[in-house]
């Protein structure tokens, strides 16, 4: 594997592109949660709008996770092969 | 997983001809993609039309509220359930012969739930309402739950198809593939060192196990806009297992139509071999019996229960305008598929792909079966209605086709249709890996006779 150094605006392109993540996904929890107030305001089934955001909005959560996690992984990892390298 | 040497010491690379369409995109390439997208354009230009005169201009009327959109998003929702399904159920069971299908069947995920996802829209005859949901969406609406179920699958899905693909995106990284940014912006700085391997493998593990209960809830979900109604032929506690169940028979029959196809154009016989074939079309059997079983079910309630209203809508099925795509439906998803998939001398290649054409076909006309009837008998006493799509709507389900092949044309463009890493690993770990779980397999060694024990003693 190459171990060229990468561009600087590729890894501002790459820490962008998880925190976009990031925000779809809270704004999409935000989102159901607006919809579980607006049930509960109206008394239009709250229990069922709750039902379903306790399925849905962790999907969206464990996404966004593993997503993060694979990227500070590999970013570590990196790291890792780097250190070793200068070391020896 | 692992990242062979074998990919940067410069000499022979065995899976060269994965690169290929990548690294050296011929002519056809743009043919294709100027094609698919004048097609595309065109069913644009056509439906303007309903953007201007609205829901008239579509062969929908009351009763027949919906029509082809529908019955196109669940059919390409039902799909993409070859895709992720499909490959978690086969990493899962460690299945070794998944390795050249699984990036296909993800890729299909992806495309196609993007194309279904879009057409509820479509159905709208103000586009532009769809963002009410936004503000004054009703979550207890089983139509808000396919919202957030499909939005949550695709979400999955990608995040699912994207990180496995990680090590193949550093590869054409640093084989030079063009342009070089969005390889190196993709492959996340891979560089294959133990630790980002365990990563990737820890975080491949959590989304197979996350994906497949999302794929099941998805279907359920969309079953639910049929049966959480009161409508004649809709209401049916079997729907859920029903469209999940005719949703992995489409999606396998897609999955072989889309693989049978790119490996001839890429010429990837030595990756994608018959053994794979035949396995999938044992799968695509099975799923043919059970979807039998469950249209017998419930056609057999409907019929022994003898509700007027319902049975309206059976003999509009059976016997009425409906018949000739009932009995289609039944020919092209049990009888061409059970005849040419039970005996071995018609399960080649070129059969299997009649078979699942045919159950693509017929997976559709059980959508079309199952939409229309019902809004046209329906349990009110108002006269029966008919259905007779228009251009427009024509237009925009060649136009969904065409984006599905366009998908896969740029998919293929860019990235590699099969997974290098996994059969890179598959090569150099499964066969001792096999063996050893084999050897678990077996039952343990006899103990030793009591006579030799206590001599042994």
């Amino acid at each position: 594997m190459s171990k060229e150094p990468e561009l600087a605006w590729v890894s501002v392109l790459q820490l962008l592109s998880v925190v976009w993540m990031w925000v779809f996904v809270l704004g999409i929890s935000g989102w159901i949660i607006h919809l579980i107030r607006l049930s509960i305001r109206l008394n239009d089934m709250p229990t069922a709008s709750v039902g379903i955001s306790i399925v849905a909005i962790p999907v969206f959560l464990i996404g966004a996770g593993v997503l993060t996690y694979v990227y500070v992984g590999l970013q570590r990892g990196r790291r890792d092969d780097v250190d070793a390298e200068s070391s020896s | 997983m692992s990242t062979s040497s074998r990919e940067t010491s410069g000499q022979h690379f065995e899976d060269a001809e994965l690169l290929r369409p990548v690294l050296q995109p011929g002519s056809g390439f743009r043919v294709v993609t100027t094609l698919l997208i004048m097609v595309i354009l065109g069913a644009w230009v056509i439906f303007s039309r309903q953007i201007l005169y609205g829901l008239g201009v579509t062969g929908l009327n009351q009763p027949v509220v919906w029509g082809f959109y529908i019955v196109n998003f669940v059919f390409f929702i039902g799909i993409s359930h070859a895709g992720t399904l499909i490959s978690a159920i086969l990493r899962l069971s460690n299945a070794e012969w998944r390795r050249p299908i699984t990036r296909m069947a993800e890729v299909i995920t992806v495309v196609v739930l993007a194309i279904g996802g879009f057409h509820p829209v479509l159905d709208l005859g103000r586009p532009e309402r769809a963002l009410n949901i936004f503000t004054a969406g009703r979550l207890q609406s089983p139509l808000l739950w396919d919202v957030s179920a499909i939005t949550a699958y695709f979400m999955a899905s990608t995040v699912y198809l994207y990180i496995p693909m990680i090590p193949d995106i550093a590869l054409l990284r640093d084989r030079g593939a063009k342009p070089r940014w969005l390889y190196t912006f993709m492959a996340w700085g891979w560089q294959g060192t133990p630790r980002q391997r365990k990563v990737l493998d820890r975080a491949v593990s959590i989304m197979m196990i996350l994906v497949i209960p999302v794929a099941v809830s998805v279907h359920t979900v969309i079953s639910y806009i049929f049966a959480m109604t009161l409508q004649p032929g809709w209401h049916s506690t079997i729907f859920g297992p029903y469209f999940v169940v005719g949703a992995i028979f489409s999606g396998i029959a897609a999955l072989m139509m889309v693989m049978i196809t790119l490996r001839r154009i890429f010429h990837l016989e030595r990756y994608l071999k018959q053994i794979h074939f035949d396995h999938l079309s044992k799968l695509l059997l099975i799923s043919s019996l059970l979807w039998f079983y469950f249209t017998f079910s419930e056609y057999l309630t409907a019929f022994f229960g003898n509700e007027p209203s319902e049975m309206r809508v059976f003999y509009y099925k059976f016997t009425g305008p409906y018949a000739p795509f009932f009995w289609g439906m039944v020919a092209c998803n049990f009888l061409i598929p059970v005849v040419i998939l039970s005996f071995r001398r018609t399960r080649t290649i070129p059969g299997i792909f009649i078979a699942s054409l045919a159950v693509v076909i017929g997976m559709w006309l059980e959508r079309l079966n199952i939409v229309v009837p019902s809004l046209a008998n329906p349990r009110l006493p108002y006269p029966a209605g008919f259905y007779i799509p228009s251009l427009v709507e024509w237009a925009m389900f060649g136009a969904g086709i065409a984006s599905l092949m366009l998908g896969f044309t740029l998919f293929s463009r860019f990235f590699p249709l099969i997974s290098i890493w996994e059969i890179q690993e598959g090569r150099e770990e499964s066969i001792p890996h096999t063996i050893e779980r084999l050897e678990h397999y077996l039952p343990d060694p006899a103990p030793a006779p009591r006579s030799e024990a206590a001599e042994g003693a």
